[in-house]
């Protein structure tokens, strides 16, 4: 079962986290497992590659919002960093942020699969 | 919570979330769902479906800006153009700040930003704003009664709706209590000792209002209202109300009296409760022995009388169920009575309730306009019988039908009483219009003008009902009339009383000074008949000659 320690080790400011979910270490399990299920990762990715800057902004921006209110660091430096370049609609590699995405969200899974999944 | 919703404060309210990204709409959910009805949608439509369902219950929407198919921009907008919505405060969830400005432009009262902060400040900032724009519904003077720290009225009233709106199921009693005779107490107690009978009243009330989930206004003078969770009997309510009035002034056997409205139906306004309490009340005030009168099965009887006559009216018409009765006029100048026209009199042959005179609902319709449907009706009637006679019988017979002032006030009446004239293919002067005097009383000006314009469009005016008391003679000089009727039933036994005589003499001479004719209605008998005629009336209506008869019967007064 994933733990609010595992998440600590992993570096994701746990203890903002439960805050902002009114302290409650359950919900906020629940939902940092949840947000690994979310299709925009994979879409975002996509729209990049085809350069459909409005639609990968949106996708950046709504997954940006959900991994910053849980904290979840080391996946929230990287789409930061792609939801402002996509907001000015910038021209340029976006490679090296979508890959740091893809192995921020990789070890979270990985912290989970070697637990057992709550949901 | 601001001080005055002390009365509101254990009722949760409903906030609705709006993100399309479910980890937000959790986080939020498991900050408020403690303190509040938390609702969600995942984007503006959604959000919107969800507006409409719960209008006015919903206290709060917190509201994502940028979301699929509609956006919280659009949220706002569409908000703001409905009536009851604008008054939802919304606070809008963004890490935008650029995106602040417009969304204060838009009507947000306030921002939480992303990621969120901590649930604390998120909490102040719900709970703030909803009580800001709470007190604000609760109309800005937040007054209250000076004499006796009641609610004033209009607070009182805000207070009890919003009280329905939270709680629409819980079964509530609206009741007026007055002191009977209370504008004596001034004289026979002086004006301290009256005051403070109101004062004692008001904090029993107040009393009775918080320990039954309720609230207690003056309305005025001796008038208070109390609104409270249904309650088996008022009694010791009453009792307690006059034993601390003898207990605590030198005021003794005052009298209260209530009117209870018991079990209110919420689907009318809370002043329509409140008046049907009143109703109660006003039942017994003559009555030593009664205190408390609820309304009752015969005045809910006849409310369900009255909502069962405007729904069918329409129906009614197309089913023949209104009929159109005549009663002649006669002119009595010579010996032999002669046949001069008629009066168009509606009669309801109601499936229900049997035939109804006219008398059980025409104020009813006057009231909520309904009354031009069906005097447009009774014109059309009135027109195409003149034209039926003419063609039967190679007479005419002018018909007078009564025009309502609710009729008047419509902008294309002289219109609408051309086109039925004409289409009848009649001559206009034989549609004779009546208006009764009380209608000159209102709103003169535009009244003489619509009169004097159907006159210039060749009907005849009547002017009804006169002598009833509304008309000055100096503005008789100016309204355009040209038959003025008078009511009999209005003089009491005219061959007794001095003083209706005279009035009828007036009357008279009040026409032969316009150089108009008289016509008397209501004259029943041949003693009457005889009177006027010797004061010079030149026509007559009235059971004297005949009731009111459906076309066919009077068809026999045209054979002679």
């Amino acid at each position: 079962m994933l733990t609010v320690e595992d998440l600590k080790s992993y570096g994701a400011n746990v203890d903002e986290g439960v805050a902002r979910c009114a302290g409650k270490e359950e919900l906020y399990l629940r939902l940092v497992q949840k947000v690994l299920d979310d299709e925009g990762f994979d879409i975002l990715a996509e729209t990049i590659l085809e350069r459909d800057y409005d639609k990968a902004f949106d996708i950046a921006h709504r997954l940006k919002g959900a991994v910053s209110n849980l904290s979840l660091t080391p996946m929230t430096i990287p789409i930061e960093g792609l939801t402002e370049s996509l907001r000015a609609r910038e021209e340029r590699d976006y490679s090296q942020d979508v890959k740091a995405l893809r192995e921020a969200k990789r070890q979270l899974e990985q912290l989970i699969n070697t637990n057992e999944r709550v949901f | 919570m601001g001080d005055q919703n002390i009365y509101l404060s254990n009722i949760k309210r409903s906030v609705l979330v709006v993100d399309d990204e479910f980890i937000n709409r959790e986080i939020l959910g498991g900050i408020l769902e403690d303190s509040y009805e938390v609702l969600y949608a995942e984007d503006g439509q959604k959000a919107l479906q969800v507006i409409e369902e719960q209008g006015p219950l919903l206290s709060l929407v917190l509201l994502d800006l940028r979301m699929p198919n509609m956006d919280g921009f659009e949220v706002m907008k569409q908000m703001q153009q409905d009536v009851v919505f604008k008054n939802i405060p919304i606070i809008v969830l963004t890490s935008d700040e650029s995106a602040e400005i417009e969304s204060l432009k838009m009507g947000a009262a306030d921002f939480i930003k992303k990621p969120y902060d901590m649930p604390e400040k998120i909490m102040a900032r719900v709970k703030r704003i909803i009580a800001l724009y709470e007190d604000r519904m609760i109309i800005q003077s937040t007054e209250k009664d000076e004499l006796t720290g009641l609610l004033s009225k209009s607070y009182f009233f805000e207070y009890a709706s919003l009280q329905d709106r939270f709680h629409p199921n819980r079964s509530m009693d609206a009741l007026t209590v007055n002191v009977s005779h209370f504008h004596l107490y001034n004289e026979l107690y002086g004006v301290q000792e009256g005051n403070e009978v109101l004062k004692i009243i008001a904090k029993e009330m107040e009393k009775f209002a918080n320990a039954h989930e309720g609230i207690a206004c003056r309305s005025e003078g001796d008038n208070f209202y109390l609104y409270v969770a249904h309650q088996a009997g008022y009694e010791v309510f009453l009792d307690d109300v006059i034993a601390a009035i003898t207990g605590d002034t030198t005021v003794h056997n005052t009298q209260i009296r209530i009117g209870i409205n018991s079990e209110v139906d919420k689907s009318e306004s809370l002043e329509m409760s409140f008046e049907r309490a009143r109703m109660a009340g006003d039942s017994i005030r003559e009555s030593q022995k009664e205190k408390i009168a609820f309304y009752d099965a015969k005045m809910r009887q006849q409310r369900m009388f009255e909502e069962t006559l405007i729904r069918n009216i329409v129906d009614a018409i197309i089913n023949g169920e209104i009929l159109v009765w005549y009663q002649p006029k006669y002119n009595v100048e010579e010996d032999t009575p002669r046949l001069v026209g008629a009066e168009a009199l509606v009669r309801w042959n109601h499936p229900k309730y049997g035939m109804l005179s006219p008398g059980r609902f025409v104020s009813l319709f006057e009231e909520n306009g309904l009354i031009q449907v069906m005097d447009e009706y009774i014109w059309g009637q009135a027109a195409a019988q003149v034209k039926t006679w003419k063609e039967k019988f190679g007479v005419t017979i002018p018909i007078s039908v009564n025009v309502s002032r609710i009729d008047i006030m419509d902008e294309h009446i002289v219109e609408t009483i051309c086109n039925i004239a004409d289409s009848a293919g009649i001559d206009r002067k034989d549609l004779h219009l009546e208006i009764t005097e009380s209608a000159y009383a209102s709103d003169t000006e535009n009244l003489v003008d619509i009169v004097a314009q159907f006159q210039k469009e060749g009907f005849v005016i009547e002017m009804d009902d006169f002598g009833s008391g509304y008309s000055s003679l100096n503005m008789l000089t100016v309204l355009p009339i040209d038959v003025l009727k008078v009511d009999m039933r209005f003089m009491t036994n005219l061959m007794e009383d001095e003083k209706s005589l005279r009035m009828m003499e007036l009357i008279k001479e009040i026409a032969d000074f316009l150089n108009v004719p008289m016509i008397a209605e209501g004259v029943e008998e041949k003693e009457q008949m005889d009177i006027l005629k010797k004061m010079g009336y030149q026509m007559i209506q009235g059971y004297y000659f005949s009731k009111p008869v459906p076309k066919e019967e009077f068809e026999n007064f045209i054979k002679g």
